[in-house]
């Protein structure tokens, strides 16, 4: 390796362990070191450990852990014995296909209300972004438990009844949908941050050339303001999902919590649900950039090709 | 630049169709929040009432009383859960903002072998569920031999896949002609780190800071898993056995108040930081 980055810099004199590229290697890594300590030890050593415990049988007696080789087994069992496993995960991946889109569009809607032109807008920036101190803490739990998140008037006026004339495949996650508004609106927080973020990034003149030219506030909005926020939609999309698979509330979790503790499944069973779940998640995420993609700058290539037009008339 | 003057001095009637809805909403978002300072000042019979209610009719003050009633009987002074509380939550945001922030900076600014592949894996790591690892957690904590340490609460609790992910975007942002410059003028990435970048993403280390309050101040699970000794214990872990002791319909009671006690730093923490927080990136210097 040592001679291939010194080739690379014929012309830097320190070469070796000195080398330009080697430097900035090291500067890198060091600004790197807090974090991949604390993560090895505390995040990538566990993992490994968690993907060894689900291919064991594990058993915790008086006298400490036994742990038994069982290969898939564990996996075998989740998918195909446990009766609560692969449901809670189904309804898990359509509540999120349902809400997800629902707190996205919100909270681009909302970041654009504030981002207009109207007074106390540092106010209402607080107070949509307040639910974040409230969904991410133990106060959730408790006020699920006491029925707060709920909107009572939804069971009383008909909604449910109406939704009974809907394929049943459709009922169960409307049903949700509303049932958890409340809660999939105070998701937003973040998200909301994050669009306003990019809002603010927008070049106005962009915005007022294209008035100038005609174009509809609509057209704006599809031309000019969501194709720029591609990006923060992509972050958005992908932060709301780890958000709803790794909170408190997620009957996943809480199935795998249960399973970790109860002495006659063990915590093989748990973590090669963990891993399962997680590798659900993984593949919603992985989904999720395929539809939404990366953004591609086409700014700077436009403005490299500029450069080349105003290099060649300086020629001339 | 309009981000910069955000808030127009005058009012005039256009607005009032934007405030026709954002002010509904409003109230929707502040309804948790109302509801968990009046559920504390419930009496017993208004807190069972269903449908539940917002506001409270007969505002009584039984529900602390009871709490600090309970809280005699302790053996451990309650001095001493607030002050590990304090302390722990101090060092895991400001060690956690230090860590993620200088690593969102390599990742982000700085060229190195292997930075694709190491954020590839802090993303991943996102996705995994953290419940999976509680127990090789224990493992690693034993083999430490930090259990019943502050250590055992701040470190783990400092590994914060969110937070990096959310400084490394901001940090994208920051115009890389800003560092270009202060290199010319001689500073090294350190001083760039410091000068330049953390100024910068001040509005992002003041979201991550109160996601890291929240991950560390209602943090029970480090004090049930990884500390024997109850001295050594913190705040919510007091509060929420306290909650569980009173069973029953007084237990209720006891947990709204005990929930209000442990809301209020929340609350106070955000409104310090709420203005840094919405500035977001509107003085990110460059267009």
């Amino acid at each position: 390796m040592k001679g291939g980055k010194a080739v690379d810099n014929k012309r830097s004199k320190r070469r070796g362990w000195f080398s330009v590229t080697r430097r900035r290697d090291l500067k890198g890594l060091l600004f790197m070191l807090p974090w991949t300590l604390g993560f090895g030890l505390f995040f990538a050593s566990p993992l490994y450990q968690s993907v060894i415990f689900s291919l064991n049988k594990i058993t915790i007696t008086a006298r400490g852990r036994r742990m038994a080789y069982v290969g898939l087994q564990n996996y075998y069992d989740i998918f195909q014995k446990d009766i609560y496993f692969v449901e809670r995960l189904r309804a898990f991946f359509t509540n999120t296909l349902l809400s997800l889109p629902v707190i996205l569009v919100f909270s681009l809607l909302i970041a654009m209300l504030i981002n207009q032109k109207i007074r106390g807008k540092g106010l209402f920036r607080a107070i949509f972004f307040l639910p974040i101190i409230v969904v991410s803490g133990p106060m959730l739990n408790m006020l699920i438990q006491e029925g707060a998140t709920t909107i009572p008037l939804i069971e009383q006026y008909g909604i449910y009844d109406a939704l009974l004339n809907l394929p049943y495949f459709l009922q169960e996650p409307i049903n949700y949908l509303f049932s958890q508004l409340i809660m999939v609106l105070w998701y937003s927080g973040v998200p909301i941050l994050i669009f306003l973020a990019g809002l603010q990034k927008i070049d106005t003149s962009l915005n007022e050339a294209a008035l100038i030219d005609g174009a509809s506030s609509w057209v704006v909005f599809w031309k000019i303001t969501l194709p720029s926020l591609r990006n923060m939609v992509l972050i958005n999309a992908i932060y709301t999902m780890v958000f709803l698979a790794t909170s408190e509330i997620n009957e996943v979790i809480a199935l795998i919590r249960s399973n970790m503790l109860a002495p006659d499944r063990g915590y093989g069973i748990a973590s090669a649900m963990a891993w399962s779940y997680s590798l659900g998640i993984a593949l919603a995420i992985v989904l999720i950039y395929l539809l939404i993609g990366r953004e591609k700058k086409p700014e700077l290539h436009k403005i490299a090709v500029y450069r080349k037009k105003g290099g060649a008339r300086h020629a001339r | 630049m309009r981000a910069v003057n955000i808030n127009p001095k005058g009012f005039s009637r256009d607005q009032l169709k934007i405030y026709a809805y954002i002010v509904p909403l409003c109230l929707f978002m502040l309804l948790p929040i109302l509801y968990i300072f009046t559920s504390a000042f419930k009496p017993i019979s208004e807190l069972f009432a269903f449908p539940p209610r917002f506001l409270v009719a007969n505002p009584t003050l039984d529900n602390f009383s009871r709490l600090s009633q309970t809280t005699q009987q302790s053996t451990v002074s309650l001095g001493r859960y607030v002050f590990n509380s304090a302390l722990v939550t101090l060092a895991v945001v400001l060690l956690s903002i230090i860590i993620s922030s200088m690593a969102g900076y390599a990742f982000s600014k700085l060229r190195f072998r292997g930075s694709g592949l190491l954020f590839e894996i802090n993303t991943i790591a996102l996705m995994f569920v953290p419940v999976a690892v509680m127990i090789p957690r224990y493992l690693v904590i034993d083999r430490l031999g930090i259990i019943n340490s502050y250590l055992a609460h701040i470190l783990p609790l400092l590994s914060m896949p969110v937070g990096l992910f959310l400084l490394k975007q901001f940090i994208d942002q920051v115009p890389d002609e800003l560092m270009e410059a202060a290199k010319v003028d001689g500073a090294g990435p350190l001083r760039v780190y410091w000068k330049v970048v953390l100024p910068l993403i001040r509005p992002a280390i003041a979201t991550v800071a109160i996601l890291a309050f929240q991950a560390v101040w209602g943090n029970t699970e480090t004090s049930s898993m990884f500390t024997t000794k109850e001295n050594m214990r913190t705040l919510s872990f007091f509060m929420s056995t306290l909650a569980a002791q009173n069973t029953g319909v007084a237990g209720q009671g006891v947990a709204a108040a005990s929930m209000l006690i442990m809301f209020v730093p929340n609350i106070l923490l955000f409104i310090i930081l709420q203005s840094k927080v919405m500035n977001t990136m509107a003085y990110s210097g460059m267009k």
